[in-house]
């Protein structure tokens, strides 16, 4: 096979790792709770600070970062939860209101980063030994298959719990009909509260290995993984979990091989290619059924 | 279980869907204890409204609910049944990507960690309508409207509530199907569970329910005995102005 092709593949495999993961928690978020979060990709980047931070002040290693970011990411969303949603079912817009809501926690979060952080973009200089590995002609960098390999392990955690426990089976319920999960004795507020903590410990650790597979990351860097999110989403089927998974994969193998077929001003709009032939084609998503009625 | 049949009560409820445009005006009733009470009205009346604001689903800006002579205005609807009280609303409440077993599991969220009482809530599910049993590894979405009606059914009465709420349960279902729905629901007070029937089948309503509610524009009508309605036909006259139909025809 030719050398580029297999490169494209290659990469678009590790960066549609990275892509499904951000897709899957903000699906997961839109399904149980009703709210586009804008800020996600400020999240995700708050991760990769998370990690840069944990590695140069306190030479902890990427590895290390991803509990230490689940938790502290689950504990962080679990609170902001109760500060943000009891606000919004005040309101006689909710759905509005959350858009507007999400803008601004996305703006605050973003400032925030750039009041610490400063604008310049930031790296983890951590190498893997070796530092990269052949796979057939190419060599493709540790540091970017170990992203791979810990993305497919929580993607594969997530789908177990979603598909065989009962929490996980709530939660999914409670997507495909939320009046019928209360009436079942699940205390929705609670079960909300957890998709949110659960997302945003997701976004956090897809944060940190944003930092492993791209090169560099910034306080401004938020709004592109935001709209990342959002491609892979409606691609995936709004509110479905597998079919994030998925669409992050195809739009990540996409946007790589474009990159080798395509011209470089060409390949950059690959994403909003799919994303308005996904709206106009098959509005429900790949996977074709709505998880909603 | 040896509980009492529960008692449900709404007083004077008031319910606004937008604003100040109130559905429901000063509604009052009773779900009386060990029997089957029924609420019928047009289309529009507010019936599943009534329902859903006894059940939690909406909260009423004047009046209270009350369960077991107690106020529990603004209770959550995930609190119901801790009471004993289910709910199978007018409008479809599966799961349907899930299958028939995990519809029932999820309705043991309460007791879940409870091995046994889940396997035996399982158990009543599937004696009282052997064609879930069948089914149990199939999507719910899968089955017919009529099945689905059982699996909601068999799902309510697993948990061995002390009150239904049914919404309209034959609305839609073939006649043989409905003939089936209303003995199962006829056999209930019997097994010690107070029953609301809110019903577009008058006549199905009134033979099986001993107490009758008709509501109209969110108000109250008349109510009264079963019997009255049988034999009142200043009663019949005014259930034949809004349903083409005779009580006894
Ligand atoms: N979600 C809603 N928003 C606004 N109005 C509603 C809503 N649901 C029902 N209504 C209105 O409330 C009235 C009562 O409806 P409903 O309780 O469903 O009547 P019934 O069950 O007796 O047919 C109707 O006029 C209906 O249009
Ligand atoms: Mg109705």
């Amino acid at each position: 096979m030719d050398q580029l092709i297999l490169n494209g593949i290659v990469n678009g495999l590790i960066v549609g790792g990275v892509y499904a993961l951000i897709g899957v928690s903000l699906t997961l978020l839109y399904g149980v709770l009703r709210v586009v979060n804008f800020a996600h990709g400020e999240f995700v980047i708050a991760g990769s600070f998370l990690a840069y931070v944990l590695f140069s002040h306190l030479g902890l290693p990427p590895l290390l970062a991803l509990p230490i970011a689940a938790i502290a990411f689950f504990a962080a969303g679990w609170g902001l939860y109760y500060v943000l949603i009891p606000r919004l079912s005040r309101s006689d817009d909710p759905e509005l209101m959350s858009f507007l809501m999400f803008y601004g926690v996305s703006i605050a979060a973003a400032a925030g980063m750039l009041l610490v952080f400063e604008a310049d973009s930031r790296s983890i200089d951590y190498t893997f030994t070796p530092i990269s590995v052949p796979i057939g002609p190419i060599y493709v960098s540790t540091a970017r298959l170990v992203a791979l390999a810990i993305a497919v392990a929580i993607s594969g955690a997530l789908a177990m719990f979603l598909f065989l426990t009962l929490p996980g089976k709530a939660l999914r319920a409670a997507i495909m009909n939320p009046e019928a999960i209360q009436i079942m004795g699940v205390d929705i507020v609670r079960l909300s509260a957890f998709a949110f903590a659960l997302a945003s410990a997701l976004a956090g650790v897809t944060g940190v290995l944003v930092a492993l597979v791209f090169p560099a990351f910034n306080a401004f860097s938020g709004p592109d993984y935001t709209i990342i999110a959002f491609i892979v989403v409606v691609l995936g089927g709004l509110g479905n979990p597998v079919g994030a998974l998925l669409a992050g994969v195809i739009f990540g193998l996409a946007e790589q091989l474009a990159t080798v077929f395509l011209p470089q001003s060409l390949a950059q709009i690959v994403g909003f290619a799919i994303l308005v032939a996904t709206i106009f084609l098959r509005p429900t998503g790949i996977l074709g059924s709505s998880a909603r009625k | 279980m040896t509980m009492q049949p529960a008692v449900m009560e709404l007083v004077n409820v008031d319910v606004a869907y937008h604003g100040d445009i109130r559905i429901l005006r000063g509604l009052s009733l009773k779900v009386r204890p060990g029997m089957i009470t029924g609420v019928i009205g047009p289309n529009g009346a507010g019936k599943s409204t009534a329902l859903r604001a006894l059940y939690g689903l909406l909260k009423p800006v004047a009046g209270d609910v009350m369960v077991d002579g107690k106020v529990v205005t603004g209770m959550k609807p995930w609190k119901f049944i801790d009471h004993g009280i289910a709910l199978v609303p007018q409008h479809r409440s599966l799961f349907n990507d899930l299958s028939v077993e995990d519809n029932l599991r999820l309705a043991c969220w309460s007791f879940r960690r409870d091995k046994a009482r889940v396997e035996a809530a399982l158990e009543r599910a599937y004696t009282q309508f052997p064609m879930l049993r069948d089914k149990r590894r199939d999507k719910a979405g899968s089955m017919s409207g009529g099945q689905q009606r059982f699996l909601e059914l068999g799902r309510a009465l697993a948990l061995q509530p002390r009150m239904l709420l049914l919404d309209e349960p034959t609305a839609m279902i073939a006649p043989r199907i409905s003939a089936e729905i209303y003995a199962f629901i006829e056999g209930l007070p019997a097994q010690g569970i107070s029953v609301l029937l809110v019903d577009q089948n008058v006549r199905q309503c009134v033979r099986i329910a001993g107490h009758v509610y008709v509501l109209e524009l969110g108000q109250n009508k008349v109510d009264g005995g079963a019997e009255d309605f049988r034999q009142d036909s200043g009663l019949r006259d005014l259930i034949a102005e809004w349903v083409d139909y005779r009580i006894d025809a």
